[in-house]
């Protein structure tokens, strides 16, 4: 008997008996459509919980600072971070001018945390549209992983001096110039010109819309322009994740040393806090990774589950069909003719199984990707190829290792014993 | 000598207190293009003569010879082969495949003997013809009667033309008029010079051989040539 032969049997025998076939596959399908499902969700879900952290960029240090002396503690600070070059980047205040500031270009005419004015019945999320005027160097954009997209940063030169220049965030950029070219001309903030030498490209972080609406100007603008109020947000860039770690350890130990706690745990000077998201990153990822570990197992189980209904399945089977076993053996059939006709028939009817459960798990993905569309706002779920492959082939090897029991069972009669059956 | 078996012991249960010896020290002869029946009561142990000769059990003790090979040395494949290819079976259940009509049914054999797909089609229709059943190849046997359905049996059972046959009680679920049709072809097949095997109860369907051995209890209690009437 060739192979093809015993393909057409096993093909002829799950079509006669399509309920048994049906319920075989059924465990099958479950369990593989499961398996997509859940682990394209969580793969769609891990990856949108990582994503804020990758736009926010890798390495960042936020340094809070509320000190009583004015701006003497925070140059102390910003001049102990040259000792750290070692481990950071840059540098920048990051704080914002928290009075109104009219600003002006054209005849358009914007006024930034203008909340008296705002409309809060128009529906529209104020963090989302309103404009907001913040202090930075010139490694703003380092610090806070914006990218360029026209024109350039500020320079040394024109933050030190206090030159009127600024860099628009997209927001801000859009809401000012549409879709022209800003870089070169002229706005004016509080009657006051600046000149636009940049502009940044969409940040688009869900939690955080705010920083694509804004115009960030030298920080030595405090003075005129903020009524010289203390500076107290800071965003330094480390080099890489260990020294991220290392730059922490010695901010916190100086700035440890310049507000020193007293015996009631009292800072008299003033206070800070320094952190990372980087930690924030890997705690997420770690819980992603809890997380795919338990939907794994869960899979695994109801793919575990759905082999057990195939081998029950098949072990009903070989008992319903001993008679044609024997009747099958007495005209001539080798042991392995039936083996192997029960292997492919058990294959065939997993691999029809799996592939139903993978097209059932694409098309349930898509569904849940769409019910869940507020989780992953703007994302697409796509199931992941491999997983599906996986869970189909995992599916056909159940099928080959449950099936052989009972094909072995079967073909070990004696053609008697079989026959006698019924 | 196409058969030949010594001293043959079947024991159900051996050494319990349920020991049934099915087979008890048989020794018989059959020569090529003999036409014998097995006769006994119920319980005689005839079935179970049928189930060792061929090949569709395995003796306790004894020695089986099938045209010179030892039966007990042979292995599981080389006993299908046999089954396949020496030894044509016909039940008094019929034992057809239902899920497959009638000529699947009938290509079953060949299809394990390995006959190529195009010759198989034709030679299974030829057997189906010799016992009448060609014009119902495309039936289920769902769909036939009893009669019908034991001639596609003997049909399977002739495709691949083996030089021996062995029916046991082929006419026991027919009625008389059909049963005698079913020992015609069996005459038939005798005339063509295969060895014809019937197991049967009835001393009436018996006398249709033209050598008879008795069994009761497991053993050989006669053996006789016998004049048949239609010969």
């Amino acid at each position: 008997m060739n192979l093809w032969q015993a393909f057409k049997m096993a093909f002829k025998s799950i079509a006669m008996k399509k309920t048994r076939s049906f319920l075989t596959m059924l465990g099958i399908i479950i369990g593989v459509a499961s398996v997509v499902i859940m682990m394209s969700v969580m793969q769609g879900q891990a990856k949108k919980s990582m994503e804020m952290f990758e736009k926010l960029g890798e390495n960042k240090i936020t340094l809070y600072l509320w000190a009583w002396d004015g701006g003497e503690s925070a140059q102390r600070v910003t001049d102990y971070c040259l000792v750290l070059g070692d481990y950071i980047t840059g540098i920048t205040p990051n704080a914002e001018i928290n009075d109104t500031v009219t600003i002006q270009y054209g005849s358009k005419t914007i006024k930034t945390n203008d909340w008296e004015n705002f409309d809060w019945n128009s529906g529209t999320d104020p963090w989302s549209t309103m404009l907001h005027v913040y202090l930075g160097s010139e490694q703003y954009g380092i610090c806070n992983n914006y990218k360029l997209a026209g024109g350039r940063e500020m320079s040394y030169l024109e933050v030190e001096k206090g030159l009127p220049v600024c860099i628009l965030a997209a927001g801000a950029k859009e809401q000012l110039f549409g879709f022209t070219d800003p870089v070169g001309e002229t706005i004016t903030l509080n009657g006051d010109p600046f000149q636009v030498v940049g502009y940044y490209k969409p940040m688009d972080i869900e939690y955080r819309p705010e920083m694509d609406n804004l115009i960030v100007i030298p920080y030595t603008f405090n003075r005129t322009m903020n009524n010289n109020y203390d500076m107290n947000e800071y965003a330094i860039k480390a080099r890489d994740a260990q020294s991220t770690v290392q730059a922490m350890t010695r901010l916190t130990a100086f700035l440890n040393g310049m507000f020193p706690m007293n015996a009631d745990g009292w800072r008299e000077n003033g206070d800070f806090r320094v952190s990372s998201n980087n930690s924030a990153a890997e705690n997420q990822q770690k819980a992603s990774m809890m997380q795919s570990l338990v939907m794994a197992a869960i899979a695994g189980i109801s793919l575990l589950v759905g082999g057990i209904g195939i081998m029950n399945i098949m072990l009903v089977t070989v008992t319903e069909r001993t008679r044609e076993i024997g009747i099958r053996k007495a005209i001539g059939a080798e042991r392995s003719s039936i083996i192997t006709q029960f292997l492919i028939e058990a294959a065939v009817i997993c691999s029809i199984g799996g592939l139903i459960g993978i097209g059932i798990g694409y098309v349930g993905t898509m569904i849940a990707g769409k019910l869940m569309k507020d989780v992953f706002e703007g994302m697409i779920l796509v199931p992941d190829t491999t997983i599906a492959i996986g869970a189909f082939l995992f599916s056909v090897v159940l099928g080959i290792i449950f099936g052989m029991y009972p094909a072995i069972k079967a073909s070990g009669l004696q053609p008697v014993e079989a026959l006698r059956a019924d | 000598m196409l058969i030949d078996i010594r001293d043959l012991y079947k024991i159900y249960n051996e050494g319990k207190e349920s020991e049934v010896r099915a087979l008890d020290g048989v020794s018989l002869q059959i020569d090529r293009g003999e036409f014998v029946a097995i006769v006994g009561q119920s319980g005689s142990g005839k079935s179970t003569m049928m189930n060792v000769l061929g090949c569709l059990d395995v003796p306790t003790y004894g020695e089986y010879y099938l045209d010179g090979n030892d039966i007990n040395s042979l292995s599981d494949k080389q006993l299908a082969r046999i089954r396949n290819r020496e030894i044509g079976f016909i039940f008094q259940g019929y034992n057809l495949i239902q899920e497959l009509d009638a000529l699947e049914n009938v290509t079953l054999p060949l299809i394990y003997r390995g006959v190529s797909v195009f010759d198989r089609e034709d030679m299974a229709m030829e057997a189906l013809a010799k016992v009448g059943m060609d014009s119902r190849a495309r039936h289920r046997p769902s769909e036939m009667s009893g009669g019908q359905q034991q001639r596609v049996a003997i049909a399977r059972a002739i495709a691949t033309s083996p030089p021996i046959i062995m029916a046991d009680e082929p006419t026991g679920a027919l009625d008389s008029r059909t049963g005698k049709h079913v020992l015609e072809i069996l005459r038939e097949l005798y005339r063509g010079g295969t060895t014809i095997l019937l197991i049967t109860h009835d001393d009436g369907i018996a006398a249709t051989a033209k050598r008879v051995v008795r069994l009761s209890d497991g053993k050989i209690v006669s053996d006789s040539q016998q004049e048949v009437e239609w010969e």
